[in-house]
């Protein structure tokens, strides 16, 4: 199977990378059916997100996900964040198998999940 | 592309020895003939074809005529089990194979399966060595064929072949006549001293590639009397038993890299056996929480398989291949569907440890340095996904 470039480069080079204690919107997910998992947390002040942290297990696309998750939403507005689809995480990583779109599929649930508390509050 | 390059997936391939390399091409250019030709190209190919033979059959101590040429391993593997199934079908329609068999031999006895065939699969135990009770329990009036591979892909694990093959002649003393017993020995030819006279078995598989030989060239080992229904038909080739022009370049390759295994079998073993455990030494004491899957004892002294906690195998592979360090990892994730390694997870194992784990395998080429190198970039390596992981946050 071959990855692009963009890819191997956040394998390599995980970004935002670690917990972040002080966070006041979370989430923690699991894919039920292959055990990977993706953890969030974020600090969202003023209605943006300042500062996005993440922690993943499984496949190599899961960890990239992540990874890239967290730099397509630091520093956007939450309604902004909650737009994300899984289209533009695939755009952002430069494409998948398809056989692993549900690694997309669990960032981008996983993202929601943090945000509907601040949704919520809205 | 990476500074550095480290092969250590000798397992899954070898590189081409030189030396066969050169003999290899010298066939290519100087034994065009056809084998079955009766005119003195056709006569100078069967010549090589011949010599060759009794190098690969020297290999094992079986006579010449006792080797049939394949395509490799599958293929050899295919022959044999659908060989006797389908030649023995008056004599009973049960097989019995082990949890740990490579796909060729898991697949085809699957297949089989479909057909109308019955299947016992002999479980592993933690060790990942098959047990001669579970066989003895599982052995049935209508039982034609034992199929249990000679040593493990995946975690090197040497099964008990000659005990099998023991019990095989005891079976046919007290009886049982039409009970075959073959063995997949894909991995272990040219890496352990094989007899077959030793291990009692029926039918063997080699395959060139796995032996410093290229690919598309492997040989099936039968007992002179079994009879076996070719699956390639149409042509006298290999005494019927595999119809089509003899591959001769690939079996003169397989030839001189069998007989290059035979005379530094030793010496080969010793290497590989040197560097794999420089590798667990230094493995064990840069890395913490490591698990070496396979009895520490009975495998192949070339190849190491182990599981890294909190991390999955597939991500650790690409981060050494961005290094230029080569291994394999038996797992796979498709389509959101978990699929570890099957051979992982009969040792009792959870997904974690199974999704966890690598192999490593050395070969003569390898050195020392390039061990002391592929361990920096493993710790490395194991060391950011485990920075990653939120698996390490509820374990340490």
């Amino acid at each position: 199977m071959s990855y692009s470039a963009t890819f191997k480069e956040h394998l390599a080079h995980p970004r935002n990378a670690g917990e972040l204690p002080e966070a006041n919107a979370t989430a923690d997910e699991t894919n039920p059916i292959c055990g990977d998992r993706l953890r969030l947390s974020l600090i969202i002040k003023d209605d943006r997100i300042e500062t996005a942290r993440y922690l993943a297990y499984g496949c190599p696309p899961t960890l990239v996900c992540g990874s890239v998750l967290t730099e397509l939403i630091s520093g956007k507005t939450v309604a902004e964040a909650k737009k994300l689809i899984r289209a533009d995480l695939l755009d952002a990583i430069g494409g998948l198998p398809s056989r692993k779109h549900h690694a997309a599929a669990l960032a981008i649930e996983t993202l929601n999940k943090a945000l509907e508390p601040q949704m919520n509050t809205d | 592309m990476p500074l550095r390059r480290v092969y250590l997936d000798n397992s899954a391939t070898t590189p081409v020895d030189p030396r066969v390399a050169a003999v290899m091409s010298r066939a290519v250019v100087e034994n065009f003939g056809n084998a079955s030709s009766v005119h003195g190209f056709g006569q100078q190919a069967r010549a090589a074809i011949d010599r060759a033979r009794r190098e690969v059959a020297a290999l094992i101590g079986a006579r010449q005529n006792e080797i049939v040429f394949t395509s490799g391993g599958t293929e050899s593997n295919n022959l044999a089990i659908r060989g006797i199934c389908e030649a023995a079908t008056a004599h009973g329609r049960h097989i019995i194979t082990s949890v740990i068999e490579h796909p060729s031999v898991a697949g085809v006895c699957a297949e089989l399966e479909k057909r109308g065939w019955q299947v016992t699969r002999l479980p592993v135990y933690g060790n990942g060595i098959v047990g001669i009770e579970d066989l003895a329990a599982s052995i049935r009036p209508d039982t034609i064929l034992i199929s249990v591979m000679l040593a493990n892909n995946e975690i090197g694990t040497i099964q008990p072949v000659n005990e099998i093959g023991a019990f095989v002649r005891e079976k046919r003393t007290a009886g049982h006549k039409h009970l075959w017993f073959h063995t997949d020995a894909v991995q272990a030819a040219g890496r352990l001293p094989l007899n077959v006279e030793e291990i009692g078995c029926d039918l063997l598989t080699m395959s060139g590639h796995k032996l410093y030989a290229p690919k598309g060239i492997g040989a099936l080992y039968v007992r002179r009397g079994v009879r076996l229904h070719g699956q390639n038909v149409g042509g006298h080739q290999e005494r019927e038993r595999r119809a089509g022009t003899e591959n001769v370049p690939g079996i003169v390759a397989f030839g001189e890299a069998a007989k290059l295994a035979r005379e530094e079998l030793e010496q080969r073993s010793l290497h590989d056996r040197m560097l794999r455990d420089k590798f667990e030494g230094a493995v064990r004491e840069r890395i913490p929480d490591v698990v070496m899957n396979g009895d520490p004892e009975l495998r192949l002294s070339h190849l190491s398989n182990i599981s890294f906690r909190f991390i999955e195998g597939e991500g650790l592979l690409i981060n050494l291949d961005l290094e230029g360090v080569a291994v394999s990892t038996g797992s796979a994730c498709s389509s959101g569907t978990l699929e570890p390694s099957p051979v992982i997870r009969a040792l009792g194992v959870d997904d974690e440890r199974a999704r966890g784990s690598l192999r490593f395998s050395f070969g003569k080429d390898n050195t020392e340095a390039e061990v002391d190198y592929a361990v920096e970039v493993l710790a490395r390596a194991v060391e950011r996904l485990r920075s990653l992981s939120p698996l390490t946050l509820v374990s340490h």
